[in-house]
């Protein structure tokens, strides 16, 4: 912190959308130099604070002060040129079109009526090789990996004045890792205490605990809309974080009695879900699924595994570590893996999807993308939860039995506490993220599933509904289901998994057992030999 | 015992029955269609069709003239102002008529003629008509109503329509002229419904299998067929038109009368729209066309086997487009070359305006056999106002546009209350 005089200063921010009062009353201001942690449960507010500040949506009351004028509210046009810049997931982006071309977006040099592409690219390089000289802009944006991506929105900020000095005073980072793997997160923090060095301020909206003590200054914790406390991060401790998030302590008795080095975060989660106890399940028996040599060209390289009935078997790794293409291999999405899928003694690789979730068979997929890859925003509730097994409940020509069909999905939606309104006229688009999640779990829990591939089963949704779906995944197991779990939160692998494997490069790292199970020791694992993953 | 009668009623979570009936995506249209044939029946009233018709009269009556005095004239020497009474004497007994109600006796022919008055909308030989014309694409419209749910497009209904009436045509010919409807419509039904069936699983399976757009493929297969439509009479018969089909299948069957009309067409479409509407409500397969139309890649993730149920889609409305050629057939009595020319269009402008989506997902039967008769209902409104047939065009696009806009505006208000 190199200067005690805020640039910025927000008072009195006040935002309702209908009937919820996302901010109440909410005054902050951020110094320059400094990195400045948002923190707060899902729907605490802060992604709305972030926005209000960038212009994104108009603040109902209270005022934002940018070096002493005041922004107009609402306008991202205003708090654009003024120099607030907000880099957001939701944020426009053309994966087609390349590097270059999205960067100059709202200003496309021209030579006469042609595009000036020289012009173009000596722009994007200038912005973009402040951060990373190793992106070609000339490439299509899709190609870029996904922490590359976000390199490329905060370079977007990064435009210069003709004497040289930074447009930008303000960049507000929204949960800017949260679709990152852990190398490319540290790399994005390394950026935004370098760009803080240069004097901005940057507002770092994020849920992710360890980051807010890697590299942020200060932290600002919001609860339910409301300002809790502005706190020095070299100040304060993650107990006393997580109180003022919460409201209440979270007693973590276990932590320090099995002298296990798991982290108080782990510690907790498996208080409250009840694992603190849980021994991992033995291996006497058949294993229910048997993985050999599984390789898939340019995805995955050689993968065994054994997973065995009841037992959760987490798989850890940074994305692009070939988790997901996994799965899509053992469920035939991707026709071109080679080797070995058993199920109970079964064949099933190259039987294709059908052959997977036949009932004899009994595989389960809840993949990385709700939105994209699980969700039918047109259809009921009902039938969202019923898709895979409805020709099972129908009559030999096809004509459904709605009854049967009902009854199955209110049994799953008591079982899983999914809050709709109606069980066919609600549409997913409806349900709170934590709910699609759990509706999407729901599905599979069929009377003949037997393996679940659940791939990042609690991305993007709150804690509260977290706890629930990490008590329903323990308990499909418990009872019998054997479940492989793809997550990229640690806290959450380490307190639901029996045992964990750690994937890199497309292949089976290493296995971990009993107290290897931390958070260094995936870590380790994952970024062997290949240190640069973000490449 | 009348304590159960009065029990207070429990309160019902659903809406009133008025609400409910207005919240269906149909609803909309049924007002459309009951809004334009009201105003065409109001303006039939005050603009009424005056047509005569023969009065039949048993043989060997005279028909004698009578003045406001009761003195009988002979023909030509009585003006025609001044006949007060035309009576039909057949023997002892006669039937009188009073001038008012007589529009003029031919004494030629010795044809007495009724002077009738009719509604040029409402009348049935005129409704039924409208509703014959909507029911050729009606019925293919309730296959391209899945298509267009899967978000997809069939450009190719037109040609294969064409091509199924041609080659039906000519089984049709090669029977004997006596053949009874018991061997002739099963002959064309097969022989039109198996080109179609072919057309549209070719269709099908080559935009799935190689993976390129439907429009592509259709876009092709609309020109293909349609040059086949155009070249097979051509080098069997050297003729542009294929008739002369036993009169068991056309006047026999497909344009059997009842009542003074001829209903067949319509009658298939009603049952088609019927069936239609169960496969997609209420069938595994139905509820597959929307969940790929939904989320196609979602679909892919539960197992839904996204390229047989898409195959199958196109397939259905192929065969689909048979049975309107076959329809098509018994109702005219020969196939022209140039038979379901841009009916694409037209079919496709039905499901739109019926409330289906292009993007996909979105869309039902009942709604496209409903868009269908809109259609057809402008085009009569047109010929009723006596407006030139050149305009059709042009109310028709205007037509659909605004369907379509009136259908998202909705739509939207919906998700703003959700």
């Amino acid at each position: 912190m190199s200067d005690t005089t805020p640039n910025l200063i927000a008072t009195g921010i006040s935002k309702r959308f209908g009937n919820t009062q996302a901010l109440d009353d909410v005054s902050v201001s951020f110094l320059p130099g400094e990195v400045h942690a948002l923190m707060g449960e899902n729907g605490a507010g802060k992604s709305t604070l972030g926005k209000v500040l960038a212009g994104l949506h108009a603040q109902n009351t209270g005022t934002v002060l940018l070096n002493g004028r005041e922004l107009i509210p609402g306008s991202l046009d205003d708090a654009f040129h003024a120099g607030v810049r907000i880099v957001h997931q939701e944020l426009a982006q053309c994966p087609n079109l390349s590097v270059a071309e999205n960067l100059c977006l709202h200003d496309i040099p021209t030579k006469g009526i042609t595009v000036n592409f020289a012009e173009m690219e000596r722009r994007a390089k200038t912005l973009v090789h402040q951060l990373d000289p190793s992106i070609d802009v000339s490439k299509p944006l899709g190609f870029l990996s996904p922490g590359r991506r976000q390199i490329c929105q905060i370079a977007a900020s990064l435009d210069k004045n003709p004497d040289g000095s930074m447009i930008a005073k303000v960049i507000v980072l929204d949960e800017p890792t949260s679709s990152l793997s852990i190398s490319e997160a540290s790399v994005l923090m390394d950026i935004a205490r370098d760009l803080a060095s240069q004097g901005l301020s940057i507002i770092y909206v994020s849920h992710r605990m360890s980051e807010i003590f890697t590299c942020c200054d200060r932290v600002t914790i919001l609860r339910d809309g409301k300002f809790v406390a502005t706190n020095i991060v070299s100040e304060i401790d993650e107990p006393t974080l997580v109180e003022q998030m919460i409201g209440r302590r979270i007693e973590t008795p276990t932590a320090k009695a099995n002298g296990s080095k798991q982290s108080i975060e782990t510690q907790a989660l498996k208080a409250e879900i009840g694992t603190a106890d849980h021994t991992p399940v033995s291996h006497s028996g058949d294993p229910r699924l048997v993985i050999r040599n599984v390789s898939s060209p340019g995805k995955l390289d050689d993968c065994s595994l054994d997973l065995y009935p009841g037992e959760v078997l987490g798989i850890g790794g940074l994305v692009g570590a070939g988790r997901s293409e996994l799965f899509d291999a053992i469920f035939n999405i991707d026709t071109r893996a080679k080797g070995s899928v058993k199920v109970d003694g079964d064949e099933i690789l190259g039987k294709g999807i059908r052959g997977a979730i036949d009932a004899g068979v009994g595989l389960g997929y809840v993949p990385e993308d709700r939105r994209i890859q699980g969700l039918f925003f047109n259809l009921g509730i009902d039938e969202n939860i019923i898709a895979p097994i409805m020709n099972r409940m129908a009559s030999s020509i096809g004509i459904r039995d709605r009854a049967a069909e009902l009854e199955t999905v209110r049994r799953r939606i008591g079982r899983f506490q999914i809050k709709t309104a109606s069980l066919s006229q609600t549409t997913p688009g409806e349900l709170s993220g934590g709910n699609q999640q759990k509706l999407l779990i729901a599905r599979w829990m069929t009377q003949h599933t037997k393996v679940l591939l659940l791939d990042e089963p609690t991305r993007g949704i709150d804690v509260g509904t977290k706890a629930e779906i990490y008590k329903l995944i323990r308990e499909a197991a418990d009872s019998g289901l054997s479940i492989l779990l793809v997550s990229s939160e640690m806290p959450e692998l380490l307190a639901l998994s029996d045992r964990i494997l750690v994937m890199g490069d497309g292949q089976i790292k290493g296995e971990l057992t009993g107290n290897e199970m931390t958070q260094t020791k995936i870590l380790t694992l994952a970024t062997q030999e290949k240190a640069h993953a973000l490449i | 015992m009348t304590t159960a009668k009065h029990a207070p009623k429990t309160s019902s979570t659903k809406p009133p029955f008025i609400k409910r009936l207005m919240a269906h995506q149909e609803s909309g249209l049924v007002l459309v269609i009951i809004l334009i044939a009201l105003g065409l029946t109001l303006f039939g009233a005050v603009n009424p069709v005056e047509t005569k018709t023969a009065i039949e009269r048993p043989a060997g009556s005279q028909v004698i003239l009578l003045d406001a005095q009761g003195n009988a004239h002979e023909n030509g020497t009585i003006a025609r102002t001044k006949i007060a009474t035309f009576r039909v004497q057949s023997g002892d007994s006669n039937t009188d008529y009073p001038a008012e109600t007589i529009k003029n006796y031919d004494s030629t022919t010795d044809t007495l003629y009724k002077l009738t008055t009719l509604n040029p909308f409402l009348n049935k030989s005129n409704l039924v008509l409208v509703t014959k014309d909507a029911s050729f694409f009606a019925i293919i419209a309730v296959g391209m109503t899945g298509v267009i749910i899967l978000a997809g497009i069939d450009l190719s209904v037109g040609s294969i329509y064409g091509l199924s009436a041609i080659i039906g045509a000519m089984a049709l010919q090669a029977l004997p002229a006596d053949t009874g409807w018991i061997v002739a419509v099963p002959v064309a039904l097969i022989v039109c419904m198996t080109v179609g069936t072919l057309c549209g699983l070719a269709n099908g399976s080559m935009s799935v299998g190689l993976g390129v757009h439907p429009f592509v493929i259709t876009l092709g297969m609309m020109a293909i067929l349609r040059g086949l439509t155009v070249v097979i009479p051509q080098e069997f018969y050297g003729t542009q038109s294929i008739g002369g089909f036993p009169t068991s299948f056309t006047t026999g069957f497909f344009k059997a009368e009842f009542y003074g009309v001829y209903p067949v067409p319509v009658i298939i479409m009603i049952l088609c729209g019927i069936v239609g509407w169960f496969v997609l409500a209420k069938t595994v397969f139905g509820r597959r066309v929307f969940a790929i139309g939904g989320n196609e890649v979602a679909a892919k993730y539960a197992g839904i086997p996204v390229g047989r149920v898409k195959i199958l889609v196109y397939t259905i409305t192929g065969a689909l487009c048979g049975l309107s050629a076959c329809a098509y057939l018994g109702y005219y009595g020969a196939a022209e070359t140039n038979a379901g020319n841009a009916y694409e269009l037209q079919v496709i402008a039905a499901t739109v305006i019926g409330g289906a989506s292009l993007m996909g997902g979105r869309g039902t039967v009942i709604g496209a056999v409903l868009g269908a008769i809109i259609i057809q209902l402008i085009n009569n409104t047109l010929i009723i106002f006596e407006v030139d047939t050149s305009y059709n065009q042009i109310v028709m696009g205007a037509a659909i546009i605004i369907a379509v806009v009136i259908d998202q505006t909705k739509q939207r208000i919906q998700a703003r209350k959700a």
